[in-house]
């Protein structure tokens, strides 16, 4: 039996694996772009949604990643594919050594400790610390994936690329919420107490979804800077991590589809509407009061309630 | 090692100043049901709150076999076999009743740190065998057929239930109840005299603070009295029921009630 | 020496500024629970309106005391309402909704604010007038003055003194602390709480108003987007001091103010930004909810 979200799905996963052979090579770059800002705003949904800590400074961990690829392939000349595992671990270790002593803050102090991280991370760019990061304009050149002697260079490599990784990101976030360390999380964000009293390590399991967070968020950055063969520092800035949190909100915090059409709505209708260069961010933000007010779970919430089969048997 | 499985002594606790507890003794032995009672504002629930480590008191000690646990956190304590209800209902209010009894398993469950990640075969078995453990608990609370409705849209009765449910579900030693009758029903009331019975014939130690006086002298083994953080009184039900200083603590309480 | 008294001065300045902007921020936290993310751009705003009441009302030359008066009082009272507005809006319907709900509006509205200035007075910089405030300078043993220094220091000060005892010594101040402190049971007492939020953004919006005033005629030049970076460093110091607490936010913009003139004077500009967001990191390790915030045990 199959129901009607699956069909969605399935219908969906179709349609984006033939795109590219139906759109032009700029649509093909955003249709990229999309896949790969879908995996950020997922891994930023397993800090926020999940989780349930206020985080407003995604992007630096997406910043990590890219950065990571660059640096090491654009200054020590390490191909792509060195990069890849440096490009997850370098996130994951920061997010550990940053967010560690602060876990503990309340939702408010964090959001902005988050933004202070991020915005700490984008002047240690600018100002192009140990001459690595190449300060406000970034890194460019950056080589593209070569594996036994084949280049996938094209548009369209970059796209089916980023179509992996987001079907990778939503394999770990389906294993993630029906394990043990998902609940948790929701346990966490639902009520703090009880779930302490459970026997649930507030700590352990918020740092947990801080560094999964991070370690997918720079894989989507490695999969960045190769798509763009460049990276500089405003791609990664503080208004770039509200749209990820944003995102999340609007599309349903702890829903897959939820934060997919999020994504969607942040990311690809804006460039659907570049004519109106002017008023769209005047249209945006008005649209963002009005989703918010008239579905204030998001526009496809999260339903609970996924349970095994049998234990369904008695519901009436 | 002593035949008593909880053991308070001179506790006290302070809430800017104001003493909540204040210097309170108590010993539980293994496999009974102690009940705690005492006016309102008494203390009662405060003295759970230090035992399960949300509060600390500052003076005084806290052994649970022997071993200093005041001021651990909360998640050890659990961690040590010591589960608790609420007063005021703390369910996960928009999920599911299987996935808030779920919550109990966490400290059972054996997943490793990837499995967060990546599913294992050992996974897969300690998944199903923690959903047959839910699936268990639902069939002995009557909950089966609320399985998959979110907990906050049941009514009380059910709520305090699932309360119950989520504690069990971990295999306390000690079962912490803070007024498990409080908005039941009399028939929902009986009905949890019998639960708690069958508990304690698990081999669960629990303790209860209640204000249902029928019940808490029916089921307790033993009881400590408490009026303004200060044990008044212990004993015996029998004895705890006559004594005149509980007697007296009760009527002066009253008395303010309807001054009111 | 020097340098350290003049940066005193021009901390402290700046500090007036930030602490004006971060009780707008403070205030609505303490009695929404929000951060009203929007109220950055409402500053900026605040500048662009004076400069066309300016405009409208003495054209281009006249200065006196009473065009100074009247383009405050104008400007105050036209963000104000534009507060409240926001406040109807896109707060009110959300005031049950998960919290983060109302942080997307707010940066929603954020984005309507800063986008209509645009739209209005164009994506360039504009020039406040020169003449507003007489260009008097002092200087007392080698540290310069400006006479629009001593205004921002006077009129903050009068007026967050002037907050502090309307807040402790009236009829509305306790009102608006007790439903800060509790909503349900201010409703019950009888206080009109959609009365006190409506007060509430309209002190918060004037004080925002009088800030982006004194920022266009410190700094001379405005432009569409400023709102972003006042907003953020006021709300770093209302979060500093405590974020919710009236005298927190007060202190938390002056020793802000004061630390980023010092750190630009001696340190370095190009790290200004990370010195704060350390100096904040390292207060709420030691003080997780702020220099002034209280940590409640939650009654379980
Ligand atoms: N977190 C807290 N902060 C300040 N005071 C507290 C806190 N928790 C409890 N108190 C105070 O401690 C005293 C004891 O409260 P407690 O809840 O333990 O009483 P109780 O005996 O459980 O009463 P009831 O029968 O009404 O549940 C009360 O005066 C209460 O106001
Ligand atoms: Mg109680």
């Amino acid at each position: 039996m199959m129901n009607k979200t699956s069909l969605i799905a399935i219908a969906l996963l179709v349609f984006m694996g033939f795109f590219p052979l139906f759109v032009d090579s700029a649509w093909l770059a955003v249709g990229t772009t999309f896949l790969v800002f879908s995996v950020v705003a997922l891994s930023q949904d397993i800090i926020l949604g999940r989780a349930g800590v206020f985080h407003m400074g995604h992007a630096m961990f997406f910043g990590l990643g890219a950065y990571t690829t660059a640096i090491l392939n654009v200054n020590f000349g390490l191909p792509i594919l060195a990069t890849w595992a440096p490009a997850v671990l370098v996130p994951m270790l920061v997010a550990f050594v940053m967010v560690a002593p602060i876990i503990h803050l309340r939702g408010d102090y964090l959001l902005v400790a988050t933004i202070g991280f991020n915005i700490i991370f984008i002047q240690v760019l600018e100002n192009d610390i140990f001459g690595l990061t190449g300060g406000p304009n970034g890194l460019f050149g950056i080589d593209v994936v070569r594996v036994l002697g084949f280049d996938f260079s094209s548009q369209t490599h970059m796209y089916y690329m980023a179509f992996i990784l987001l079907g990778i990101t939503l394999f770990i976030m389906r294993n993630l919420d029906k394990s043990k360390f998902g609940r948790a999380m929701f346990y966490i964000h639902k009520d703090e107490i009880a779930a302490q009293s459970m026997g649930i390590n507030v700590r352990y399991f918020k740092l947990y979804a801080f560094i999964l967070g991070a370690g997918i968020a720079g894989a989507a950055g490695s999969m960045f800077s190769v798509q763009y063969s460049a990276v500089s520092p405003e791609a990664f800035n503080v208004t770039q991590s509200i749209m990820f949190f944003t995102i999340v909100l609007v599309g349903g915090s702890a829903s897959l589809p939820g934060v997919l059409i999020g994504t969607f709505v942040m990311f690809v209708l804006p460039e659907m509407f570049r004519e109106f260069e002017t008023a769209r961010y005047l249209v945006f933000g008005v649209a963002m009061i009005l989703t918010m007010i008239l579905r204030p779970r998001g526009i496809w919430p999260v339903r609970f309630g996924n349970i095994p089969d049998f234990l369904k048997k008695g519901v009436k | 090692m002593s035949e008593y499985i909880l053991e308070i002594s001179h506790v006290s606790k302070y809430f800017q100043g104001l003493v909540a507890i204040n210097d309170l003794s108590m010993k539980v032995k293994k496999g009974q049901i102690y009940g705690i009672i005492g006016p309102n504002g008494a203390g009662k629930t405060t003295l759970f709150n230090c035992i399960t480590g949300i509060y600390r008191p500052e003076i005084g000690q806290i052994l649970w076999k022997g071993k200093d646990i005041k001021g651990s956190n909360p998640y050890k304590i659990a961690e040590l076999g010591i589960l608790r209800t609420f007063q005021t209902i703390r369910l996960f209010a928009e999920m599911s009743v299987a996935e808030n009894i779920m919550s109990g398993r966490h400290i059972k469950s054996k997943q490793r740190w990837y499995n967060g990640v990546i599913p294992t075969p050992a996974y897969v078995r300690d998944e199903k065998a923690n959903w047959e453990k839910v699936g268990e608990l639902m069939d002995f609370f009557n909950l089966t057929e609320y399985a998959t409705i979110p907990a906050g849209d049941l009514s009380y009765g059910i709520q305090r239930r699932i309360e119950m449910a989520r504690a069990l579900a971990a295999e306390p030693e000690l079962l912490i109840l803070d007024e498990p009758a409080a908005g039941l029903n009399e028939n929902e009331t009986l009905e949890l005299t019998q639960t708690i019975r069958k508990i304690q014939e698990m081999g669960v130690t629990i303790m209860m603070i209640e204000h249902d006086m029928e019940m808490v002298m029916s089921l307790s083994e033993y009881i400590t009295v408490i009026n303004f953080g200060a044990k008044i009184s212990e004993g015996v039900p029998s004895f705890v029921q006559d004594d005149p200083v509980v007697i007296e603590a009760y009527i002066g309480s009253d008395e303010e009630d309807e001054d009111e | 020496m020097d340098i350290f008294l003049q940066q005193m001065v021009n901390g402290l300045t700046i500090g007036s500024l930030y602490a004006l902007v971060a009780l707008g921020y403070t205030m609505v936290y303490g009695v929404m629970r929000l951060i009203n993310f929007a109220h950055g751009d409402l500053v900026a705003f605040s500048a662009f309106i004076g400069l066309s009441v300016y405009a409208q009302i003495f054209g281009e030359s006249v200065t006196s005391l009473i065009a100074v008066i009247t383009v405050f009082v104008f400007t105050a009272a036209i963000v104000a309402f534009v507060g409240v507005l926001l406040e109807r809006l896109a707060y009110r319907p959300l005031r049950t909704a998960p919290r983060l709900s109302a942080v997307v509006s707010a940066l929603g509205a954020g984005l309507v604010i800063q986008n209509s200035v645009m739209l209005i007075w164009g994506p360039n910089m504009k020039i406040f007038p020169s003449n507003l405030f007489p260009a008097t300078i002092w200087e007392i043993g080698g540290i310069v003055i400006t006479f629009t220094q001593v205004m921002i220091l006077g009129l903050s000060s009068v007026l967050m003194v002037g907050l502090y005892f309307f807040i402790h010594q009236t009829k509305i101040g306790t009102a608006i602390r007790a439903v800060a402190i509790d909503q349900d049971a201010a409703k019950l007492m009888g206080i009109n709480v959609n009365r006190i939020v409506m007060i509430i953004f309209i002190i918060g919006s004037s004080l925002g108003a009088v800030a982006g005033l004194f920022i266009g005629t410190y700094y001379r030049g405005v432009t569409f987007d400023m709102g972003w970076m006042y907003g953020l460093n006021a709300f770093v110091a209302a979060i500093m001091g405590g974020i919710g607490n009236i005298p927190g936010a007060m202190l938390g913009g002056l020793l802000l103010g004061l630390f980023n003139a010092m750190i630009t004077g001696y340190i370095s500009t190009q790290w200004a930004e990370t010195f704060t967001f350390v100096l904040l990191i390292a207060i709420l390790v030691f003080r997780p909810t702020g220099i002034l915030g209280e940590t409640v045990a939650e009654k379980v």
